[in-house]
């Protein structure tokens, strides 16, 4: 279970550029949650990731996994725990490196020494039997340089490196957006088979409204570093895309008048 | 052809400088200026342990001295946040002064008085193991000996650092110099990672810079001096002739770079390619043939266009 409370992060604070990028958040993502965050470019999604994976810390709140306080420990020590995937298919595999090189890099099993061989014989194989899962033809290329696989291939390799040990927390950061539309449908659907069968509680960060609110358990609108709307899974049922947005100008209205008091 | 030959040793000297280049610069990605400071207090100590401690021991002292720079720069790159080009020319200049005072105190306690060079002639691995087996030194033995020596120590490294790369650490490494983002969201220090790597890198620099003083028999304040062109020049070149992603492969051909490069230079300076003053012009040689096969994927690009240009105006005509 994750636990965000009360996180407030600024950027360039005292200057006239100061911009709070999230504003007094809080947020718990349950064992069995799988939330989708939807809210315009700014809204503050993308940093509330990098908050809760340590790329920077907030000003203010704590971040508590699993009943442990995160907060301050180190990105690469709660990388451990946490599995990210993110919009951009070069960011998250070594692309002059094979396939089983890469998932051996994710997969070290508490214990191995630092010394043993990456890709003893026995690993070899679980690692083609792991990327035989999703039938994307990755089975044959275990020798291949991650960087000649098309993009869908390489979000699916993110995605295995990231799940392979099951982790606490898995974060999606848009990791469709950049695919064609096939190729999205069907990572989609990998994921959720994925998230599925391991039970690991999920956020996923997408544009698509549709997808929001098919995809998962629940919805979350963020505007303005805030949380603007969380829609449950019953109220999501007989919700459009268009009651959706209509929901969002009824909230956002009171800033809209104040605007347009300004402007007049 | 005999001159040549005679070349051979010392390139496989420079070979041991090359792997550690090979190293910073292709497998973590980052051109690591340290070299000329690792390589010169590496021969300092090759020459100064040698002399005083015995001749064995001054390998070990040198690999030790320059992992210690190798620590320094890793540190003020990573920790410190230092631009790493930067980190290295401060290591660099740290060293210079190092360096500086180690073969002046050394060479006063050895021989009474302060010098920048030390000559200690029989102190040497090459000597000892002469002895041992009664070779004259200047026999076609003597020079098959100490070649096979260097081919011995050569394939050790070689074996250790491709068994170093493909364990778990060592993939890590690799990962680092390919794609940081992806190494700090799988876990792995990203950090300790490459101060690890830039420690063995001048630790094998360093090594280089004592198998060279050892060779010779005389360590020399400015042997340091060109080494960074040097090594440099010898992956690029090795990379150029020898390509493919491996380690192994990758190795090998920083090999080959080093022994093109020396005799490359011997080249240019037994037929006096410059007339009287060639040896003043080797160093400009071989950062022209360097610049020439950095530059050559543009090259190649720019005729192919150009060819193709006029291929369609042909046809338009």
């Amino acid at each position: 279970m994750l636990e965000i409370k009360n996180v407030s992060k600024t950027f360039a604070p005292g200057t006239v550029n100061a911009k709070k990028a999230l504003q007094q958040l809080s947020l718990t993502v349950k064992d069995d949650d799988f939330i989708t965050i939807i809210g315009s470019n700014g809204a503050g999604k993308s940093t509330l990731f990098n908050v809760i994976c340590g790329n920077f810390l907030p000003d203010e709140g704590h971040i508590m996994l699993d009943g442990k306080d995160i907060t301050y420990e180190k990105e690469h020590k709660r990388a451990k725990e946490i599995g990210r995937v993110f919009q951009d298919p070069m960011r998250g595999t070594a692309p002059d490196m094979t396939l089983e090189e890469n998932l051996a890099l994710a997969y070290k099993t508490s214990g191995e020494h630092g010394f043993c061989k990456a890709l003893s014989r026995r690993k070899r194989e679980f690692f083609r039997e792991q990327a035989a899962r999703f039938a994307m033809g990755l089975e044959d290329r275990m020798k291949t340089k991650v960087g000649l696989l098309s993009g869908g291939q390489r979000q699916v390799v993110t995605l295995l490196m990231s799940t392979m040990i099951t982790p606490k927390l898995l974060l999606l950061d848009e990791h469709t957006a950049a695919l064609d539309p096939a190729t999205a449908e069907k990572i989609m659907e990998i994921t959720k088979t994925v998230v599925a069968e391991n039970k690991i509680p999920t956020l996923m960060i997408t544009h698509n409204i549709e997808q929001a609110l098919t995809t998962g358990t629940k919805t979350v609108m963020m505007d303005d570093g805030q949380i603007l709307l969380e829609i449950d899974n019953e109220r999501r049922a007989g919700m459009s895309v268009e009651s959706l947005l209509a929901l969002y100008k009824e909230k956002k209205n009171q800033a809209f008048t104040n605007d347009r008091m300004l402007m007049s | 052809m005999s001159y040549f030959i005679g070349e051979i040793p010392m390139g496989l000297v420079y070979a041991v400088l090359a792997m550690g280049i090979f190293i910073s610069l292709r497998v973590l990605n980052v051109p690591d200026l340290t070299t000329e400071g690792s390589f010169g207090i590496g021969a300092i100590l090759g020459g100064v342990v040698g002399a005083s401690c015995g001749a064995f021991w001054s390998l070990p002292a040198a690999v030790l001295a320059g992992a210690c720079a190798g620590l320094l720069t890793g540190f003020m790159q990573t920790k410190l946040r230092i631009h790493p080009v930067l980190s290295g020319i401060i290591t660099l200049n740290m060293l210079y002064s190092v360096n500086l005072y180690t073969i002046h105190v050394a060479t006063e306690k050895l021989s009474g008085v302060k010098n920048t060079n030390l000559n200690f002639g029989k102190n040497t691995i090459f000597r000892m193991m002469m002895d041992r087996l009664a070779i004259s030194p200047n026999s076609a033995a003597g020079s098959a000996l100490k070649m096979a020596v260097l081919f011995a120590v050569l394939a050790i490294l070689l074996i250790l650092l491709v068994w170093f790369f493909s364990t778990n650490i060592g993939l890590a490494i690799r990962a680092t110099g390919n794609n940081p983002d992806m190494v700090r969201a799988s876990s792995i220090n990203v950090d300790r990672m490459k101060i690890m790597s830039l420690c063995i890198s001048n630790g094998l620099v360093a090594l280089s810079g004592a198998l060279c003083a050892q060779l010779g028999g005389y360590t020399d304040f400015g042997l340091g001096s060109g080494t960074l062109i040097r090594g440099l020049a010898a992956v690029v070149l090795g990379g150029a002739i020898i390509k493919g992603s491996r380690i192994l492969t990758g190795l090998l051909a920083s090999v080959l770079g080093a022994l093109l490069y020396q005799i490359l230079v011997a080249f240019v300076v037994r037929y006096k390619l410059f007339g009287a003053d060639s040896s003043d012009m080797k160093s400009i040689t071989i950062a022209a043939v360097m610049a020439l096969v950095l530059a050559l994927p543009a090259i190649r690009t720019y005729i192919h266009n150009k060819r193709g240009h006029r291929r369609r105006e042909r046809k338009d005509a």
